[in-house]
């Protein structure tokens, strides 16, 4: 229950048409032309991207982009700030690792 | 390369504001954003706006937000969106990039309304998924309906951490703790006190000594701190949550001013590096201004009020309003902008320990401690004899014990029982000698929710307390619940027996309940009773 289904003073949120799109190779669901961090988060992704050398996790930090901690490779292009890039119907994310794609096993 | 008599950088309060102003003189105007949708921060604040009526008081942020975007498309201002000025260079030419595009333009005069970026402090672990600045929480919840996380810690008690800490909850999320390195809770204790009695705990003078978790946030640890704010072993805590917010300042963006050549000052009264502006924002280059937390931190009311002045200001300096007009227009709003400089929270006092009330009462320690009133501060601020209502019947208790600048109650009451005065600052007063209807207007106007309707001849030993409730799901009437006391401390039960809304009420749900008397004067909050099995 991450999304908030009823808000006491701004009732009930707008929302885009649902669509689905790809996260690591796994099939998720959002709301078209939201931030692709809020699909994630919705879907509980918290890890949008391991760093280069100490290879941390990192994920949203400012949700406004400026701090650029939530960059992933969104449909092949690395350093996509997702808290401000609208998503689209059948994007493929990827977890950033450095500036490549996380390997994931299937 | 495109002209304009004005181009504004930023469309939030100040920006917006500014463009409206000048584009009313007939100034043909610009306004530059980097972000898809215009209004800055305002749509992210739910919350009313303290003030008075021409601060646009107990309206919400958001919609203040509204009026400003329908006041300037029909001002004519032009608002570029996803539109980020990368430079400005001599001779007032800008360069912005849309999309792949960089494009040059020219203007006349700029007004610079770039407002602030959040602060943030390390600590070990600060770089986990989960620790985030208190803007994306407001980002997350307010603007895309979305819970920033389950469990929250919350450090800084400064107005944004207060504010956010609520609608926090108001979101659905549960709020573990307020943490402030500072020993006193530095934002409106009209703030720390509607968090208090939904049973946040304050701890005041700790920090965060780690985030913890591997992948993400799954709990943090704090610690008290000594008088040089280190660490004291052994007063560690742990708190199981998934997120940390950070509410620790702002700092003004004003690097495009910087990169203009506008002569620069490092003030931390204004919160970091900030132009050297005249009266109304105009800086050291001629018919280069700037308005809003780029020229020193405060707030959007101050904000859209120097946004004005500036506005004028450049219209002014092109010729579009005579100096006579200016001079009379300038004068009202610097009146309406003095007013909010005004108080404990004036930029003026930051920093400065405050004993005493305007009216020479002792503030609340405990307010500053804990986040609110004890039995001690209510014997000085509310049942003095000039503020107790000898008439039997329903009468308002009003817990505002700061001087800060804020009427609406004083204009919501029609009978004349709120009384603040001229200075806006005063503490407002009850007026015995007028009869309350128990009407619930100046519950709803009090941005601070910091008023209730007491009525301890209710029924033979019990009181009905009406107070302001902004939770879901509505109480209904005849349910059972449990009254909380200002600490949030579990009283006993309470009965539901009367629930508003209105319009007027503009969101803010007027909840009555039944109490034993001998609570009329501690019992001021409502908990649900599934709520309370919860947890």
């Amino acid at each position: 229950m991450t999304r908030i289904s009823e808000h006491p003073i701004l009732g009930e949120t707008e929302k885009g048409r649902r669509v689905t799109f790809f996260m690591d190779g796994k099939t998720i669901e959002g709301y078209a032309g939201e931030p692709i961090a809020v699909a994630l988060k919705a879907a509980g992704v918290m890890v949008h991207r391991y760093t280069q050398k100490a290879h941390e996790p990192r994920g949203i930090f400012c949700a406004i982009g400026r701090c650029t901690d939530c960059v992933m490779i969104v449909d092949g292009v690395p350093n996509i700030r997702t808290c401000i890039t609208p998503l689209v119907e059948g994007m493929k994310i990827q977890t950033q690792d450095g500036v490549s794609g996380l390997e994931v096993s299937e | 390369m495109k002209r304009y008599d004005l181009i504004v950088v930023g469309a939030g309060p100040a920006g917006l504001s500014a463009a409206i102003e000048a584009a009313r003189c007939g100034m043909r105007v610009a306004v530059f954003d980097e972000n898809a949708k215009p209004g800055g921060q305002l749509f992210k604040q739910i919350h009313k706006f303290f003030g008075s009526k021409e601060h646009q008081a107990k309206i919400r942020g958001y919609k203040i937000g509204e009026t400003l975007l329908a006041e300037a498309a029909e001002a004519g201002v032009e608002v570029f969106l996803n539109a980020t000025v990368a430079g400005i260079y001599l001779d007032k030419e800008l360069l912005v990039q849309r999309g792949e595009v960089m494009e040059h333009f020219k203007a006349d005069t700029i007004i610079i309304a770039t407002g602030a970026a959040e602060n943030m402090v390390t600590f070990e672990g600060w770089t986990l998924p989960g620790v985030i600045g208190a803007g994306a929480a407001q980002t997350m919840m307010n603007l895309y309906g979305i819970k920033p996380g389950q469990k929250v810690l919350m450090l800084g008690s400064g107005n944004v951490g207060l504010v956010v800490s609520f609608q926090l909850m108001q979101a659905g999320c549960e709020v573990v703790a307020l943490v402030d390195a500072a020993p006193r809770v530095g934002g409106y204790g009209v703030h720390a006190a509607k968090i208090a009695r939904c049973g946040v705990p304050f701890y005041l003078a700790h920090t965060i000594t780690k985030a913890e978790g591997s992948n993400c946030v799954t709990g943090v640890e704090i610690a008290q701190v000594d008088d040089d704010f280190a660490p004291i072993p052994g007063t560690e805590k742990h708190f199981d949550v998934d997120t940390i917010c950070l509410a620790v300042g702002l700092s003004p963006m004003s690097q495009l001013l910087k990169m203009a050549g506008c002569n620069m000052v490092d003030d931390p009264r204004r919160g970091g590096q900030v132009p050297q502006v005249d009266e109304n924002g105009e800086t050291s280059i001629p018919g280069l201004f700037a308005a809003g937390d780029v020229s020193g931190i405060e707030e959007a009311s101050s904000a859209m009020i120097q946004g004005r002045m500036s506005g004028l200001a450049a219209a002014a300096y092109l010729g579009f309003l005579s100096e006579q007009d200016k001079d009379n227009r300038l004068a009202d709003l610097e009146i309406a902008l003095d007013s909010l400089h005004q108080g404990m929270f004036a930029p003026g006092s930051k920093g400065k320990t405050i004993a005493k009330t305007d009216e020479g009462i002792a503030v609340s320690q405990s307010l500053l401690k804990k986040g609110y009133l004890d039995d001690a501060d209510l014997e000085r601020f509310i049942n003095r004899s000039d503020q107790t209502d000898k008439k039997s019947g329903i009468h308002p208790v009003i817990e505002c014990t700061q001087n800060i600048p804020c009427n609406p109650c004083q204009d919501a009451c029609t009978r004349g029982c709120i009384k603040v005065g001229k200075t806006i600052t005063a503490l407002p007063r009850i007026d015995a000698a007028n009869s309350c209807t128990g009407c619930g207007m100046c519950i709803a106007s009090c941005s601070g929710q910091a008023i209730f309707l007491v009525d301890e001849d209710y029924a033979p030993g019990y009181a009905s307390i009406t107070l302001p409730y902004e939770f879901l799901p509505r109480p209904q009437k005849g349910e059972l619940g449990i009254a909380l006391s200002r600490s949030g401390r579990p009283l006993g039960y309470a009965e539901i027996i009367d629930v508003r809304s209105a319009k007027a009420y503009d969101q803010t749900t007027l909840v009555t309940i039944k109490v034993p008397v001998e609570q009329a004067m501690t019992a001021r909050f409502y908990q649900p009773e599934t709520n309370a099995a919860g947890q």
